[in-house]
C-alpha cells in the first residue's frame, strides 16, 4: 500500500500544516511535540478535515485533490481511524460497536470476521459487556477490533496507548504487531512516546508545527 | 383703560384654559364611530378635552368596579348599569337612557349565500356565527336573547363563535372567517366589507337601551354633567342618527 | 371541578400534545441542522426560528390569523386542498401552540446535539457511515435525553398558550376553550372563584410534566 501526501496545506490555529510525503511501510510512525499538527494531519489523511491545497493519493486512486475539486468522503475512502480518546459509542454495547462498520460485501477472506477478530484481540468474553464498563486495556483492543472489522485499506492510530501505563503498553504492543501480521493492514501510528517508536515503525516522520522536518528508522531519528 | 381690559382678557383666557377638564368617558365600542365625530366638535366648543375607552360594556364595567377611574360610562345595556347603581357607584339623577339600535344578521360583502330570515342559522351552509359574548357583552346578549325568543338558540349556540366585543364580531365577518355574524345596525353601516342579510324589526327584537351616566368617582362632575346633556342635544342627534341609532322614549 | 372544566383540561392537553409531537420532526431536524452545519443563510434562519419566543404573543397571533385566515395565502390552500378550516377552530389552538412552543424545543435540541462530541460522528464515519446514518444511530440517540427534554418544554409551554391563541382561535366553548382561556374569561366574567380550580390543576401538570422531564435528563446513565 502507499500513500502519498502531496502540497498538502491545512491552515491551523497557529501555523499551517504543509506536507509532502509518502507512506508505504507496514507500520509508519509520526513523531513530535504535542501540538505539531499530528493529529490534524490524521485527519486529512481520513477526510474529516479538508485541506485548501494539494493531492493525497491512496494506491493509485486519488481521494483529495483541491485543484479539481476532488474530495472522497471518509465513508468511501476505507480508511480506519483509532482517535486518542477511542471514541467507543457509549450507549451501544461492544458487539454492537465492533459490528458498526462490518459490511460482509466487502470481506473477501474469513480473516475479518467478528468471532476472528475479537479472538485475536482477545475481547470475546466481553461482546455483551457496556463499553464504559471496560477497564483502558480492554477499549483499546475493542477500538481496534471495531476498526479491523471495517476492513481497510490503511489504519490511523493517534497515541493510543497514551492514557495507559507502561505495563500495559507492553501487553497491547503485540496486539498491534498481530494486526500488521494477521491482518495485513498498514498503520501510520502516531506517538510522542520513543518507546513505541522502537517497538513498532518501520519508519517514522517527523513532524514540529506543522512541517516535515525529518524521516528515518527509529534509530536515526531519535539519535 | 385698555390695559385693564387687556389684563381682564389675559386672566379671562389663563383662567378657562387652567380650568379645561379632561374628561374619561368609558363608552360601549359600538359607540366609537359616532363618539370620537362628536367630541371632535364639543373639544373645540367647550375647550375640554375628551378621552375614550371603548370596549365591551361588560368588561367596563367590570374596571369601574375594580376602581379604574372615569367621569362617565355610556353603556349598551341597562344592566350594567344597574350593577353600578346597586353598589352605589353612579351619580344620583344623572343616569340617563340616551339612544337605542337594531340587531341586524351580516355576512361578508362578496358571500354568495345569505340568511333571509334568523330561522337560516340552522342551515348547514352557516357553519360560523360571530357574535360578541352571549353571556356578558350586551350586543351579545341581545342576540341570544332574540335566538331564544324565537326557539333557535339551542339549535344554533354549537355554531356560535363568541367574541369580546362587537366590533371584533364584525371584523370576523369581515375577514371571511365565519360565514355570518349577528351586530348592531349601526355596525354594519361603517364596514364596507359587510353587507346586511336580514334587519331585525324593533318590535320582534330584544329592546335595547343605551344609558349614560356620570360615575360618583368623576372628579370633575360639573363638567361631566355637561357633557351627557350635551349628548342630548341637536347637534350630537343628528351624529348619532347619521350613524343609525335611534332614540329612547 | 365540574365536567365541563374537566373537558377544558383534557381538550388542552391534547392540544399541547399534539402539536409537541407535529413540531418533533422539524424542530429536531432543524436543531441539528443549526448545530452541526453551516450553509447561507443560517443566521437568518435561526433568528426566525427564535422570533416567537421574543414577539409578543398577540402580534404573533396577529400574523397567522392573516396567514391562516379562509382569505389568507396559507389559510386559502388548506380549504382548497383539504377542506380545513383553521381559525376559530381547534386546530388553530394547535397551531398557535406549535408556533409558540417551537424555538423552545429548537434551543434545547441544538444544545443537546452539540454536547455529542463530533468525534462520535467522525469516527462513525470513517467506519462508512451514510450521514443519515450517522443522525439516526449516533448523533439522535446520544442527544435523545436532551431532545426528550425540549419536547418537555415545548409540551408545557403549549399547556400556558394563551396569547396567540386567543387571537387565532377565539374562546369558543368546547371547541376552542383551553384552560388559560378559560381562566381569563372567568376573570372577564367575575367568575374568579370559578377560575381557581383550573388554576392549580393546570400547575399541577405542569410540574409533573416539568418534574419529570428533569428526571428523564438527570438520570443516571454512564457516559
Amino acid at each position: 500500500m502507499s500513500l502519498q501526501l502531496r502540497n498538502i496545506r491545512l491552515p491551523l490555529a497557529d501555523f499551517a500544516l504543509e506536507t509532502d510525503a509518502m507512506f508505504d511501510w507496514p507500520i509508519t510512525g509520526i513523531f513530535g511535540p504535542s501540538g505539531a499538527g499530528k493529529t490534524s494531519l490524521l485527519d486529512l489523511i481520513a477526510g474529516l478535515r479538508r485541506p485548501v491545497a494539494g493531492a493525497v493519493k491512496l494506491d493509485d486512486k486519488v481521494i483529495f485533490d483541491a485543484a479539481n475539486r476532488l474530495n472522497l468522503p471518509p465513508r468511501l475512502r476505507r480508511i480506519g481511524y483509532v482517535p486518542q480518546d477511542l471514541a467507543l459509542f457509549p450507549h451501544l454495547k461492544v458487539r454492537a460497536n465492533l459490528l458498526y462498520g462490518y459490511r460482509p460485501a466487502l470481506i473477501e477472506n474469513e480473516l475479518f470476521t467478528l468471532g476472528h477478530v475479537a479472538g485475536v484481540m482477545e475481547i470475546t468474553p466481553l461482546l455483551e459487556r457496556n463499553v464504559t464498563t471496560l477497564s483502558g486495556g480492554e477499549q483499546q483492543r475493542v477500538a481496534f477490533a471495531r476498526a479491523i472489522l471495517s476492513a481497510p485499506r490503511l489504519l490511523l492510530l493517534d497515541e493510543p496507548m497514551s492514557s495507559l501505563d507502561s505495563r500495559l503498553k507492553k501487553r497491547l504492543i503485540p496486539f498491534l504487531l498481530r494486526i500488521r501480521d494477521e491482518f495485513r493492514i498498514p498503520l501510520i501510528y502516531v506517538t510522542h512516546d520513543a518507546a513505541e517508536l522502537v517497538a513498532l515503525c518501520d519508519e517514522v516522520l517527523m513532524l514540529e508545527r506543522g512541517q516535515l522536518i525529518g524521516r528515518g528508522s527509529p534509530a536515526d531519528v531519535l539519535a | 383703560m385698555k390695559t385693564k381690559a387687556l389684563v381682564l382678557l389675559f386672566s379671562l383666557l389663563i383662567a378657562t384654559s387652567i380650568s379645561a377638564a379632561e374628561l374619561t368617558v368609558y363608552a360601549a365600542a359600538s359607540l366609537t364611530d359616532a363618539l370620537k365625530e362628536i367630541a371632535a366638535t364639543y373639544e373645540k366648543q367647550s375647550g375640554d378635552k375628551l378621552q375614550f375607552n371603548f370596549g365591551a360594556s361588560s368588561m367596563l364595567a367590570r374596571q369601574i368596579e375594580e376602581g379604574a377611574p372615569a367621569d362617565l360610562f355610556f353603556s349598551a345595556d341597562e344592566a350594567k348599569m344597574d350593577a353600578l347603581e346597586k353598589k352605589d357607584l353612579l351619580l344620583p339623577g344623572t343616569r340617563r337612557s340616551l339612544l337605542s339600535n337594531f340587531l341586524v344578521l351580516i355576512v361578508p360583502a362578496d358571500a354568495s349565500a345569505a340568511p333571509k330570515s334568523a330561522a337560516d342559522l340552522a342551515k348547514p351552509e352557516f357553519k360560523k356565527i360571530a357574535l360578541a359574548e352571549p353571556q356578558t357583552v350586551p350586543a351579545g346578549i341581545y342576540a341570544r336573547e332574540y335566538l331564544q325568543k324565537l326557539g333557535l338558540w339551542d339549535a344554533v349556540k354549537e355554531k356560535v363563535v363568541p367574541t369580546e366585543n362587537v366590533r371584533a364580531a364584525l371584523a370576523a365577518v369581515e375577514s371571511g372567517n365565519v360565514e355570518v355574524g349577528i351586530v348592531y345596525k349601526t355596525d354594519s353601516l361603517i364596514s364596507k366589507k359587510v353587507k346586511v342579510a336580514v334587519e331585525v324589526p324593533a318590535a320582534e327584537g330584544p329592546k335595547i337601551s343605551y344609558p349614560i351616566a356620570v360615575l360618583k368617582s368623576s372628579k370633575q362632575p360639573d363638567r361631566a354633567k355637561k357633557f351627557a346633556e350635551y349628548l342630548a342635544g341637536p347637534t350630537p342627534r343628528s351624529v348619532f342618527e347619521k350613524f343609525g341609532f335611534t332614540f329612547a322614549k | 371541578m365540574t365536567a365541563e372544566a374537566w373537558q377544558i383540561v383534557f381538550f388542552t392537553i391534547e392540544v399541547s400534545a399534539l402539536s409537541t409531537l407535529l413540531i418533533l420532526p422539524l424542530g429536531v431536524a432543524v436543531a441539528w441542522l443549526i448545530a452541526r452545519r453551516e450553509w447561507p443563510g443560517k443566521a437568518v434562519v435561526e433568528t426566525m426560528a427564535m422570533l416567537p419566543l421574543f414577539v409578543p404573543p398577540v402580534a404573533t397571533g396577529l400574523l397567522l390569523l392573516m396567514l391562516f385566515s379562509r382569505r389568507g395565502p396559507l389559510g386559502s390552500m388548506l380549504q382548497r386542498g383539504f377542506g380545513w378550516d383553521i381559525v376559530f377552530t381547534w386546530r388553530a389552538v394547535v397551531l398557535a401552540c406549535a408556533v409558540m412552543s417551537f424555538p423552545l424545543l429548537v434551543r434545547t435540541a441544538q444544545a443537546a446535539f452539540e454536547g455529542v462530541s463530533a468525534r462520535f460522528e467522525d469516527i462513525a464515519r470513517t467506519l462508512g457511515a451514510s450521514e443519515w446514518r450517522v443522525f439516526a444511530t449516533i448523533s439522535l440517540p446520544l442527544a435523545a435525553r436532551g431532545i426528550v427534554a425540549g419536547a418537555v418544554l415545548a409540551f408545557a409551554r403549549a399547556m400556558g398558550e394563551f396569547g396567540a391563541t386567543a387571537i387565532v382561535a377565539g374562546m369558543i366553548p368546547r371547541k376552542t376553550m383551553t384552560i388559560s382561556l378559560s381562566i381569563y374569561q372567568n376573570i372577564q366574567l367575575g367568575h374568579d372563584a370559578a377560575a381557581l380550580p383550573l388554576l392549580f390543576v393546570s400547575i399541577g401538570i405542569v410540574f409533573i410534566t416539568v418534574l419529570c422531564g428533569q428526571i428523564i435528563t438527570m438520570r443516571k446513565r454512564p457516559r
